[in-house]
């Protein structure tokens, strides 16, 4: 199981049982690679020529730009980009701008402030009126790609995996720099669901971990423990980087004496 | 003897095809029966009141319904020339028209950004006029439309070929304009296969899924946003999971049924007199 978001992990596997089992799906994780949340576009972009890492929320409020979204109850591009709108205003001391780029919901999208922190609070359904949205950023790019988007929150790796072109934010915006993980933590977007779901999830802004794990229950675990080996070894970590898809230096576990003794030793090293 | 023995090896035949039919109907109708049970009447009563279900049914209902009026006006004209004309390249014609049933629907739906996208040739020219089809009810309709107007025209075309061509020419031999033919003769006897093959384009478009997903997700409508009913089902489902999805999907059946029930028995009943 591999996630782009590491809190999905204890908050989704930990915990929650196999159904006729007292195992847990999982207890231990690593964390092994990193991202830049940005701005996927493409040269037929409007305004494509004076957009930067400066102006880039005026650019995507004005009336003529087309943005895409990603939706923020399934995907995490979806929530990182209201993390990322909301803790631009505090970047640029500018309370409009969480709303002059995502504009409005039906039902509304609120953000309660509390002590300098902010809470986003993303309904059981999320209907945009003025962002284009899909469930999946992926599913975006083909938009942007036939001119009817011009800005989409991308992943830095996404973007130029398909060579589109990437804004890059601020480093206190994009969630890629662990030296501002006590900035993003003050930003979390939570699922609101009144009548569906029995937990309501809750993600607290931090720095962009990816994260795998092998469940308990896996149909092939040596099959998963050679995968792992390979994606962490020099072989897997030279494929990131080839895709634009920044490791990190050390990759780290999550309670790693629960860890299958072949990941201790590997992580050791 | 010899009769008695044909008609034991027409009966054993008769056996095995009831028991091979038996089995398709359980196939096709134990889902359908168990979805539309699995919720209860007042479950589905506060499903319908959701604002959600009940403007993504409209929507779907009411964009199916112009896709099909469209595919009425520029369809049936197609399905008589290729009832009564002959021409060079009318069986090509007649294949191509229907690539849309046999394409997978996501790639129809990029074909369909393809041409209608801001971009591209026909997407500049509805442009002109203000027309966009990312995320609006023109692409839900064009999207709907593209997979579901063959049902139409083919229907139609057979309709057109059983009405027989003297009919035609004894009209226009009394004097009757090319228009008032087809108006008064032609229509009028076709009529029955041209109103079933509206009523299967309109179950079709309104059962469209992936090439509206592309196009169209959440689009305006009445005052809101909507988003057609296949979507909704497949959103609630990815989103919460089968016991949120379940009773919007046994809404939606119940109310196709209803509606296609209904129709069938109307043209049915032309089919007496």
């Amino acid at each position: 199981m591999v996630v782009a978001d590491q809190s999905l992990l204890p908050m989704l596997m930990y915990g929650n049982k196999v159904p006729d089992s007292t195992d847990e799906y999982a207890n231990w994780y690593i964390r092994f690679a990193t991202n830049r949340l940005g701005l996927a576009y493409t040269s037929q972009s409007k305004y494509a020529a004076e957009i930067g890492s400066a102006n880039w929320y005026e650019v995507l409020s004005r009336p003529d730009v087309k943005v895409g979204i990603s939706d923020p109850r399934i995907d995490s591009c979806g929530y990182r980009a209201f993390m990322a709108c909301q803790l631009a205003e505090d970047y640029y001391s500018d309370n409009t701008i969480l709303e002059r780029v995502m504009g409005d919901f039906s039902p509304p999208i609120t953000v309660s402030d509390n002590l300098g922190s902010h809470v986003i609070a993303v309904p059981e359904t999320v209907k945009p009126k003025k962002v284009i949205m899909r469930g999946y950023s992926v599913q975006l790019l083909g938009l942007l790609e036939s001119g009817d988007l011009d800005y989409s929150f991308e992943y830095e790796s996404v973007a130029k995996q398909h060579g589109l072109g990437f804004v890059e934010l601020p480093a206190e915006i994009d969630l890629s720099s662990r030296d501002f993980a006590d900035r993003y933590g003050q930003v979390t977007v939570k699922m609101d669901f009144q009548r569906f779901a029995s937990i309501d999830p809750e993600f607290r802004g931090e720095p962009i971990q990816y994260a795998l794990t092998i469940p308990t229950n896996a149909p092939h675990t040596n099959a998963a423990l050679q995968f792992v080996e390979f994606l962490l070894g020099a072989d897997g970590q030279r494929v990131f980087l080839e895709s634009y898809q920044p490791t990190l230096d050390l990759p780290e576990a999550d309670n790693p004496a629960n860890m299958p003794a072949r990941l201790q030793s590997l992580l050791e090293q | 003897m010899s009769r008695v023995r044909s008609w034991m090896r027409h009966d054993s035949m008769s056996v095995v095809f009831a028991i091979l039919a038996m089995l398709l109907l359980v196939f096709i109708l134990a889902p359908v029966v168990k979805t539309v049970f699995s919720s209860s009447p007042g479950t589905l009563w506060d499903t319908l009141r959701d604002e959600s279900v009940y403007s993504s049914v409209l929507l779907t209902v009411l964009a199916g319904l112009l896709a099909t009026l469209i595919g009425i006006v520029v369809g049936v004209p197609l399905a008589y020339l290729l009832a009564r004309r002959q021409f060079r390249g009318k069986r090509f014609l007649e294949a191509l028209i229907d690539v849309p049933i046999v394409i997978p629907h996501s790639a129809a739906g990029i074909a369909l950004l393809f041409v209608f996208g801001r971009q591209f040739l026909l997407g500049k020219l509805f442009g002109h006029v203000g027309i966009t089809f990312v995320d609006t009810l023109a692409g839900v309709v064009i999207a709907m439309m593209f997979v579901s107007v063959p049902f139409l025209i083919d229907s139609s075309k057979d309709a057109f070929k059983a009405v027989d061509v003297r009919m035609e020419k004894v009209a226009r031999t009394l004097g009757a304009s090319p228009w008032q033919t087809f108006f008064r003769v032609s229509l009028p006897l076709a009529w029955r296969g041209i109103f079933s093959g509206s009523v299967m384009m309109w179950a079709r478009a309104m059962s469209e899924f992936g090439a509206v997903l592309i196009l169209a997700y959440y689009v305006p409508f009445l005052g809101d946003r909507a988003t057609v009913a296949p979507i909704l089902v497949a959103d609630r489902f990815t989103a919460f999971g089968l016991d949120a999805a379940l009773p919007v999907a046994s809404l939606v059946i119940l109310i196709s049924l209803v509606i296609f029930v209904a129709l069938r028995y109307i043209a049915l009943r032309g089919d007496k007199q």
